[in-house]
């Protein structure tokens, strides 16, 4: 298995249909765990790529539903896909409204359970591609001076050299000079990716670091 | 020789002719003795005839009726003494009151009693077969999901390239398990509706349908339905569970009365009969409410077919699980001129233990 392979994890207390999913699910192509309750999924160690949870809401021990909201509360971010044997609407929409991918019932449809788990993997992925991509910013960013800092502030608010300069008490060459390191470090090729990297620093969520 | 018996008398026209003949009798009587001697206590009787209807407003106007007729009488007599006619006379009246106020708070308890109990009936089916419903849905469910992965998993493995029987094999393997899981399931459910009670009775088949009857009786008065019995003589007395027979009773009853209900015109006749030969008993519901076409006979004993707005279509099926379980057989045939008869034989020398 390439270090590509998506993983699904299975929570279902029936060995059958553990046993059924993993199978159905390796020959897809997806690497798959199973675990017979949420407390034995909860001690293995994530691998770090794209992966997804297939999660029945009637179980011994802590139901899904209670798990998803545990999830929720930890801020951990991985996809939720519901398989239950005795579903009802308002089951359904509250484990939607808690955000999970899909809520489907068994006997499922094999094709439902396949686009939702491509679906679950997908934004999973997309997500960890933005993570990294804004874990990069970051660290572009904390290589900054704190001139470059204040600097790359005033740029990003399409002030003009002269003015930072005015405002800093600096000359027109000096903030010139910052602005190009600053420009460098950040590896931004032009003043329209250096203002959006600093929209994602500022996005909400992301630790106030402008 | 049969034994027949009124259940309702009051709603039969031939005692409505002997009831108001009688109540003639007692006017003409305390009209033509003397004041003194008080006649009309008898109406006494009358009101406890017209108690047996049950119906309260009916026994209101009786017990008015008689006391109107006991006033009138004193008016009318002329000989006797007065002073003493008019003890006796307001005699009479404090017994006619007393009677009737005690027949309609004594129905009245019973009506809401009844009720109570019917609602209880009702209650108890209706959540007993959501939770059997949601148990047995969930018990299917489990195994045709492990057979829905499996079997996909399965023709997956054998299409890769290069196939993999082994992998294909296993799932298979794990397919065939889980049919036999639900076969199971449906096994045990079959098995939970033909289980065998642990005391099957020697049942007074006559009793049971009474006590069956009077389950029904709400029912029966509210759609205004005039019931009738027919037992035969001598029945024989057949290893019955009770308890499952008198549902199943109760159930042709109940749709019998609910379906002539809905009728806006034409007699509503309700026959119960019960008669045995040398091999079988046989007990039958005759009601003159519709006729069901060819075609929905055959089907009235399927589970979910039904013809009723908020039926659930178990009654007749759940009826035909419990005659088969006890070897005998249910059936529906179409009444002269109308209506429905359905009904049940049990086979006699049952020596049978399923």
């Amino acid at each position: 298995m390439s270090q590509e392979t998506p993983t699904v994890f299975v929570i279902d207390d029936d060995p059958s249909v553990r046993d059924g999913l993993d199978s159905l699910l390796r020959s897809v192509g997806y690497a798959v765990a199973c675990f017979a309750s949420v407390r034995e999924f909860a001690l293995v160690h994530r691998p770090d790529q794209p992966s997804c949870l297939v999660l029945d809401v009637r179980m011994p021990g802590p139901s899904g539903m209670d798990f998803q909201a545990e999830l929720a509360k930890l801020r951990d971010p991985l996809p939720v896909i519901f398989l239950t044997g005795h579903g009802d609407v308002p089951m359904a929409v509250r484990a939607i409204k808690a955000g999970a991918v899909e809520f489907l019932l068994k006997p499922f449809r094999e094709q439902d359970l396949l686009d939702a788990i491509r679906a679950a993997i997908d934004s999973d992925r997309e997500r960890r591609a933005g993570e990294a991509a804004l874990a990069e910013i970051k660290a572009c960013f904390e290589t900054l001076s704190m001139r470059e800092r204040d600097v790359m502030a005033f740029v990003v608010q399409g002030r003009l050299n002269k003015q930072i300069a005015a405002e800093l008490n600096l000359s027109e060459i000096t903030v010139k000079v910052h602005r190009g390191q600053a420009m460098r470090k950040m590896k931004a090729a032009t003043l329209a990716d250096l203002i959006r990297m600093a929209d994602r620093l500022a996005s909400p969520g992301v630790k106030k670091m402008l | 020789m049969r034994r027949k018996r009124l259940t309702f008398p009051i709603e039969r026209p031939l005692l409505w002719l002997g009831l108001s003949l009688f109540i003639a009798a007692i006017f003409a009587a305390d009209t033509v003795t003397d004041r003194e001697i008080a006649f009309a206590v008898l109406y006494v009787a009358v009101i406890l005839i017209a108690a047996q209807s049950g119906r309260t407003r009916f026994v209101a106007s009786i017990g008015i009726g008689c006391a109107v007729l006991t006033v009138v009488s004193y008016v009318l007599t002329t000989h006797g003494d007065r002073q003493s006619g008019l003890v006796n006379g307001a005699l009479s009246l404090l017994a006619i009151a007393t009677t009737t106020f005690l027949a309609i708070r004594n129905e009245t308890t019973e009506a809401r009693a009844r009720q109570a109990l019917a609602d209880l009936a009702h209650m108890a089916r209706v959540t007993t077969m959501g939770e059997l419903t949601a148990s047995i849905a969930h018990e299917v469910s489990q195994p045709l999901a492990g057979i829905v992965a499996n079997g996909h998993a399965a023709l997956r493995w054998l299409d890769a390239s290069p196939p993999s029987p082994d992998e294909a094999r296993r799932a298979l393997g794990r397919v065939v398990t889980d049919a036999d899981r639900a076969g199971e399931v449906i096994g045990r459910v079959r098995r939970l509706v033909s289980k065998s009670p642990p005391s099957r009775d020697r049942v007074d088949l006559v009793q049971l349908i009474d006590e069956a009857l009077v389950l029904a009786r709400a029912e029966i008065r509210r759609n205004r339905v005039v019931l009738r019995t027919d037992y035969g003589t001598d029945l024989p007395r057949p290893l019955v569970d009770r308890v499952q027979l008198q549902q199943v009773v109760l159930n042709l009853v109940v749709n019998a009365a609910e379906t002539m209900g809905g009728l806006e015109t034409g007699p509503r006749d309700l026959l119960v009969s019960a008669a045995s030969d040398a091999s079988k008993i046989t007990v039958s519901v005759r009601d003159t409410g519709i006729s069901l076409a060819p075609m929905a006979i055959a089907q009235v004993f399927e589970a979910f077919y039904t013809t009723k707005p908020g039926g659930m279509g178990m009654g007749l099926a759940i009826s035909r699980s419990i005659v088969e379980a006890h070897g005998g057989t249910i059936y529906a045939a179409l009444n002269h001129p109308r209506g429905m008869v359905f009904g049940f034989t049990l086979p006699l020398n049952m020596t049978r233990t399923a």
